[in-house]
């Protein structure tokens, strides 16, 4: 059970500030949204939070050693990376690398992660293939299984499923509910918003650097923040088949 | 599964060649003549020629061998990209820029190992000016980007002593010796090259799983618990003692360290970590067929292994480009 505490957390980009002044904390059972338009600061949040970035404030993750980090938090950064032609079982099991102290091989505990990650993500079938001759949205897929199978209380994925299908994007963001409700603590940068309204348990709107709206989707996915930070009249609906949030169109 | 085929089998291809070079050469002795004679010392003249001259030669070919192949494989890894070779970050062109100052001075003949000396401190001054450009983060680009301008500036150096040199018996000397060549070494060289040398390719090996890390790109793999400073400043340590080593005794030796690891990455599986030992096999079995190759073609002639190495090196490098331009189409 590890929370994720952020105390006025700033990063300056020259005399800017990119990520303004950011306290919050987020308990395990959570799966929080993070939304916001480009160049909102999203991604230098979770840079700032891990201690990738220069930064003033605390993080409760950036006070960490690399290897307890590492151990304590897993993150897909946005930029799909896959630089050589490995499998996608020796990919994902790059996952267990913070758990294999002083060179040690991998063992029959972290096979399984593996395997439960491979499952999850529905690479079974691909796993003995080349990652790079798969395509973009199943790369995507077996960089999430790789998040995954690192194991981690606290879970950060940015755009994690930009570029994938309907279904596995509905897959997907299901397993982080579940994750989260499994009692880690889970926080995804989304532009989806239709899905973040369905699957978050809370959102956070950022814009300019700052946490401008906190708190359970139907009270962030206002039409009033809608039209201030995205500039977009939306369609919001409380249904029978639960809080429904669909863009119309740019309302400047 | 293929790993485990793959990696006795490149060293029993070493064991045969490092045999085969110990049989070669212009004294021409029997098979049972030479082995008798290395072993229990039978035979005043070929027992010196077989243990002052052979033996050194193929125990260098196999250190030098060692330090081209790990370092390639674990430059490539580090910059994610196939094309670094250990010569990209300058280490090797210093090593020579020393090596030519001592032969262009006359400290060369100071003392027996002069030359030698003179490569690795090239070879130091190098890397602590690198590290210094590269600036204290982690990166890649940075690095390479500081390689090639202390490559530039350690070339232009180089042809500012020949184009002023006085002497042009010097002058072709040191052409001669930029070329490459592991002939007329001794057990001196040995010594000089192989601790420097043993702790380069420790500090490599100790690069793997931060190499596998690196895959995933480099904010990923600090994620995982990589230190990306700690990571660089042991590569760049571990090629420059292990290739500024290699230089020093043998010159310049281009083409192991870019044409092995390309060879061998997809029978690791692509993994920059298993690519390590493979690549150190394959480097090692590379440089000594070269030297074979080298007294066997022209005999009488004393062609350089460097030249050698890139006449069949650049051939190799263009069919493999071609082979990998087919796969992607």
């Amino acid at each position: 059970m590890t929370a994720l505490t952020l105390s006025h957390l700033i990063v300056h980009r020259g005399v800017c500030p990119v990520v303004d002044d950011v306290s919050l904390t987020i308990a395990p059972g959570e799966s929080v949204g993070l939304i916001g338009p480009n160049g909102a600061g999203k991604t230098t949040l979770f840079r700032a939070i891990l201690g990738l970035q220069a930064r003033q404030g605390e993080s409760s993750l950036a006070k960490l050693s690399a290897r307890e980090r590492a151990k304590t938090a897993a993150w897909m950064p946005q930029t799909r990376e896959i630089a050589w032609p490995v499998a996608v079982e020796t990919l994902v099991m790059l996952g267990r690398i913070p758990h294999l102290a002083g060179g040690r091989r991998p063992g029959a505990e972290d096979h399984a992660a593996v395997s439960r990650a491979l499952s999850v993500m529905d690479l079974h079938g691909f796993k003995d293939r080349p990652a790079t001759e798969l395509s973009g949205g199943e790369q995507t897929r077996v960089l999430i299984a790789r998040l995954l199978a690192q194991e981690t209380p606290i879970i950060l994925a940015d755009e994690p499923i930009a570029g994938l299908d309907p279904a596995h994007q509905i897959t997907t963001m299901q397993k982080f509910a579940s994750i989260a409700a499994s009692g880690k603590t889970v926080l995804t940068a989304l532009h989806d918003l239709g899905l973040a309204a369905r699957y978050c348990s809370r959102l956070l709107l950022m814009d300019k650097g700052r946490i401008i709206a906190d708190g359970p989707p139907k009270d962030v996915l206002t039409v009033a923040n809608m039209r201030e930070v995205f500039g977009i009249s939306a369609h919001i609906a409380q249904t029978e088949d639960g809080f429904l949030f669909l863009p119309l169109e740019v309302a400047r | 599964m293929r790993l485990t085929l793959l990696l006795p089998g490149l060293a029993a291809l070493v064991a045969l060649l490092f045999w085969v070079s110990l049989l070669v050469g212009p004294a021409g002795f029997g098979l049972g003549e030479s082995l008798r004679a290395l072993i229990s010392g039978e035979g005043e003249a070929v027992t010196l020629v077989m243990r002052e001259i052979r033996l050194p030669r193929a125990i260098l070919a196999v250190m030098v061998g060692v330090s081209l192949g790990l370092s390639g494989a674990a430059l490539q890894g580090f910059l994610r990209n196939p094309l670094a070779e250990p010569g990209l970050i300058g280490i090797s062109s210093s090593a020579a820029l020393g090596a030519v100052i001592a032969l262009q001075t006359g400290f060369a003949t100071a003392f027996a190992l002069a030359l030698p000396v003179s490569a690795l401190t090239g070879a130091l001054v190098s890397v602590l000016l690198l590290l210094l450009l590269a600036g204290p983060r982690g990166g890649s680009l940075t690095l390479i980007l500081a390689g090639i301008a202390i490559s530039a500036l350690a070339a232009a150096f180089l042809s500012l002593v020949l184009n002023l040199s006085p002497n042009p018996f010097a002058v072709s000397e040191t052409v001669f010796w930029m070329l490459g060549s592991l002939a007329d070494r001794s057990f001196d060289h040995v010594a000089i090259a192989l601790p420097l040398m043993a702790v380069g390719w420790l500090l490599l090996f100790s690069t793997a799983r931060g190499l596998d890390a690196l895959t995933l790109g480099q904010d990923a793999a600090e994620t995982m618990g990589i230190h990306l400073g700690r990571l660089r400043l042991r590569l760049v340590a571990g090629v420059a003692a292990s290739v500024g080593a290699a230089t020093a005794v043998a010159g310049a030796i281009g083409f192991v360290g870019l044409v092995v690891p390309h060879i061998l990455r997809p029978f690791v599986g692509g993994r920059p970590g298993a690519l390590l030992p493979a690549s150190l096999l394959g480097g090692t079995a590379m440089v000594l067929a070269a030297d074979i190759a080298v007294r066997l073609i022209l005999p009488d002639r004393d062609l350089k292994l460097g030249v050698l190495m890139a006449i069949v090196g650049a051939p190799l490098f263009l069919h493999l480009i071609y082979k990998t331009r087919r796969a992607m189409a």
